[in-house]
């Protein structure tokens, strides 16, 4: 057996030996309501890396994602008296319009993408700022489960977040694996001048994947001030890193062409467990920022593939 | 003087140099010829330390001796001139002529530029080179690059005691005949400082350089021949085993082009900065072939029949219709397919598998509101692969594991099962080896047989004589000479060099 040919199964080998690891440590965790706590707790987080994982998979990065989420959490606060449900669809549009934006200025303008999405994310951060007065907003109990109770409501033991992030996950797997479009992401991250010279519309294709990982990021984001009833310009703050950390530990590098959502799916779990043994070894919460940061360097530097990247900069 | 002596090199799989004898005498130019995967690079690599033998002793003046690296080499007199230059070009020449010896000219830890200056103008004169040494190398053009790559080897002179063995790695491929005459008048004159290793895919150059030339095949060493001794025709059955003639470009299977059916109609075109005023006409069943030296506007023409650049003056008429809007996507829906030269970056996409990389410039046809259907995608890759004899385990086999002659295949049977009937070859047998050369071949005499016009932009000379119906010379963006050739009556290479440079 060589390293190559385990890699693609590291990223599922690691989930289950933390799993099993954390599992012997402390048997309650792996009670089923445990479990299911877990994954209902992280689904915020996982659909940001869903859409994370479009634009990682065409070799770039949103670094927006974070600021897109914190702003829609002050948009759905703000606008669910007047709006209702329809607070959602303005969430959605808000987060498609900053992903396009970015996807335009990263094509057109030729800025790379960490800058155009770093620059995006201020302007929505600002955003978030200007309708919130800086304060954190309240949701009206009565008006959030009128609107929005289904989201976090539980059928059959199973809490409706779960529900929502397995249906986008299967709506993402579908646009990766059945679709042009996600044929065409996989020409582009894999070898965009072969996509050029095939006829692709390669700008299209990658605003369109700006514009989704917006889009998914405000989902998350809607999600989350629904989950917490209320919004604020620093809601979301600290799920930009476990997102990175989520795509590229499930098997996306940042090179793109290969991995996808199922990929991201796995990533995102590990980062639950490894949230959840964190509480087990009694390990400071103010420590998991640098413990993504730490797993985020090892993620790549052991996933990159050397052989596309001779010089790093 | 340096020798090898039963050298042997096995990778896993491949049994890259077995038992090879080497030698070069003081003063000599040897050539090194052989196909693709004859084990020249491998041997190559072993001269200049970059790869250690598995067995067999390399001796230099009757020492032996061993390089853990290139460096170690260096220091023993070998140095090598790269094939894809190895200057860094935003550096000035001196700089790089240094580059990793600075050290001599460093006072109080400070470079004194002036010292510097001084040193590579006199490496440079070794090349009959008359530039500022403090030039950014990224002003100079390719062949002058070459020459800086050759004074920066020749430092070596000065710096190690004994003779020099130089290696050149296809040296010529990218320069003009006037500027291959410079480059080997210039090597027979340092023949009294060094010895050269003279490897090309250009068996007329090699031959008129070298004093010895040793043909390689399967990673052994088959003949070495003296100069006197050689025969373009004998090396070439001995590399690869059969006779390469007039046959090899399918000369026979050549027949008359449509001349009442115009593909594409150029009209007076320029694109600015790239070629001026260009005219022609492409028919059904013709080969078109741009004749010219490296950016002498060649693939900027085929580049806009494509749709990549946009004209700044004149008319672009495909079909009938004049062109307004210049874009891949739309070059793709009028018919155009592109075979870039760039097999492994633009042509394929690696990572990909056969059916994905075959339905990529069409995907439209097999899916329903964006959704591909799958099943229909395998059927026509699988028809493709046996129509093509594409050699895959499968149609899931990722392209980029696939050699080079088979993702040509797979490229061509992208464009060619979408109905595409313009098809643009950017050197389309450039690095394959002669039977995949041959496969390209036929495949270019069956698509005109279906009434395909193909613009061609060859590989070699030969090559573009022996596949056209017609010749356009162009030099400096600017239109020189059209020819006509049919089989048989086909202009010469002297005959177009006159016009290229």
């Amino acid at each position: 057996m060589n390293l190559e040919r385990i890699k693609p199964h590291l990223p599922w080998i690691t989930l289950v030996s933390l799993v099993l690891i954390v599992g012997i440590g402390d048997s309650n965790f792996l009670r089923p309501h445990n479990l299911i706590s877990m994954v209902a707790d992280i689904m915020p987080l996982f659909i940001m890396a869903l859409g994370m994982t479009l634009v990682i998979f065409i070799g770039g990065i949103d670094l927006s994602a974070q600021s897109v989420a914190n702003m829609t959490t002050v948009v759905a606060t703000v606008a669910l008296p007047t709006f209702g449900i329809g607070a959602a669809l303005l969430c959605v549009v808000a987060g498609l319009a900053i992903g396009a934006i970015s996807g335009f200025i990263t094509t057109k303008l030729f800025v790379p993408s960490f800058v155009s999405t770093l620059a995006m994310g201020g302007v929505a951060y600002s955003a978030a700022q200007y309708l919130s007065g800086e304060r954190a907003l309240y949701m009206d109990a009565t008006l959030r489960d009128g609107a929005f109770g289904w989201m976090v409501g539980s059928s059959f033991g199973i809490p409706h977040e779960i529900f929502l992030g397995a249906v986008l996950l299967l709506g993402t797997l579908f646009l990766q694996s059945r679709t042009t479009f996600g044929r065409a992401l996989k020409a582009v991250g894999a070898g965009e001048l072969a996509a050029v010279a095939s006829g692709l519309s390669v700008t299209r294709i990658k605003v369109l994947a700006f514009a989704l990982s917006g889009m998914l990021a405000a989902i998350a984001g809607l999600l989350f001030s629904v989950k917490l009833s209320g919004g604020s310009p620093t809601l979301a703050n600290g799920f930009l890193l476990p997102a990175i950390v989520a795509v590229l530990v499930g098997g996306t590098p940042l090179t793109g062409g290969v991995g996808g959502v199922v990929n991201t799916l796995i990533g995102t779990l590990i980062v639950a467990v490894i949230r959840a043994s964190m509480l087990y070894f009694e390990i400071d919460a103010t420590m998991q920022q640098m413990i993504f940061g730490i797993i985020l360097i090892i993620a790549i530097a052991s996933t990159i593939d050397r052989s596309k990247l001779r010089v790093v900069k | 003087m340096y020798e090898l002596c039963k050298v042997d090199k096995k990778f896993p799989g491949v049994h890259a140099l077995k038992e090879v004898d080497f030698f070069i005498g003081r003063g000599e130019i040897v050539g090194l010829v052989g196909e693709n995967g004859a084990g020249k690079s491998t041997l190559m690599k072993v001269i200049y330390g970059a790869y250690q033998p598995d067995g067999g002793t390399v001796t230099i003046d009757g020492k032996a001796v061993r390089f853990q690296n290139p460096r170690q080499a260096m220091e023993h007199g070998i140095g090598m001139v790269f094939q894809e230059q190895s200057l860094i070009t935003n550096l000035t020449v001196m700089e790089n002529i240094f580059l990793g010896f600075e050290q001599q000219f460093v006072k109080f830890g400070v470079v004194q530029w002036k010292a510097m200056a001084v040193a590579a103008s006199k490496q440079l004169a070794k090349v009959k080179l008359d530039i500022d040494p403090s030039t950014i190398t990224a002003q100079l053009s390719f062949a002058q690059r070459q020459l800086v790559e050759l004074a920066k080897v020749l430092t070596l002179e000065e710096r190690v005691d004994g003779d020099l063995v130089i290696l050149l790695d296809e040296p010529t491929s990218v320069l003009a005949r006037e500027e291959v005459e410079l480059l080997f008048k210039l090597v027979r004159d340092l023949t009294s400082r060094a010895s050269f290793i003279f490897v090309s895919h250009r068996m007329d150059e090699v031959l008129e350089l070298s004093d010895r030339v040793y043909v390689m095949k399967d990673g052994a060493v088959v003949d070495v021949v003296s100069q006197a001794d050689a025969r373009i025709e004998t090396i070439q059955h001995k590399m690869v085993g059969r006779n390469v003639d007039k046959e090899y470009y399918r000369e026979q299977k050549q027949k008359p082009y449509r001349p009442d059916q115009a593909l594409v109609k150029f009209d007076r075109v320029s694109v600015n900065g790239k070629y001026e005023d260009i005219s022609f006409d492409l028919h059904r069943g013709e080969v078109l072939c741009l004749v010219g030296t490296e950016g002498s506007g060649r693939e900027a023409i085929l580049r806009t029949v494509f749709g990549l650049e946009t004209p700044t003056s004149g008319t672009v008429s495909i079909k009938g219709s004049e062109i307004r809007k210049f874009s891949a996507q739309s070059g793709v829906e009028r018919g155009v397919g592109y075979v870039p030269r760039e097999r492994k970056v633009e042509g394929i996409v690696a990572g990909m598998n056969v059916y994905e990389n075959m339905t990529l410039s069409q995907m439209k046809n097999y899916s329903s509101a964006g959704v591909l259907r799958i099943g229909e995608e395998k059927d026509l890759a699988r028809k493709w692969v046996d129509r093509l004899a594409i050699k895959t385990p499968s149609v899931f086999k990722d392209c980029g594991g696939l050699s080079g002659g088979n993702q040509q295949k797979v490229v061509l049977a992208k464009w060619r099962s979408g109905g595409s009937d313009i098809i643009l070859l950017d050197h389309p047998t450039r690095g394959l080896d002669i039977g995949a050369k041959e496969d390209v071949y036929d495949m270019v005499r069956e698509m005109c047989d279906d009434g395909v016009g193909i613009i061609l932009v060859a590989d070699t000379l030969e090559e573009a004589i022996g596949l056209s119906h017609t010749i356009l010379v162009i030099k400096d963006g600017k239109a020189q000479q059209v020819f006509h050739g049919k089989p048989g009556d086909k202009p010469s290479l002297y005959d177009l060099v006159h016009y290229m440079t």
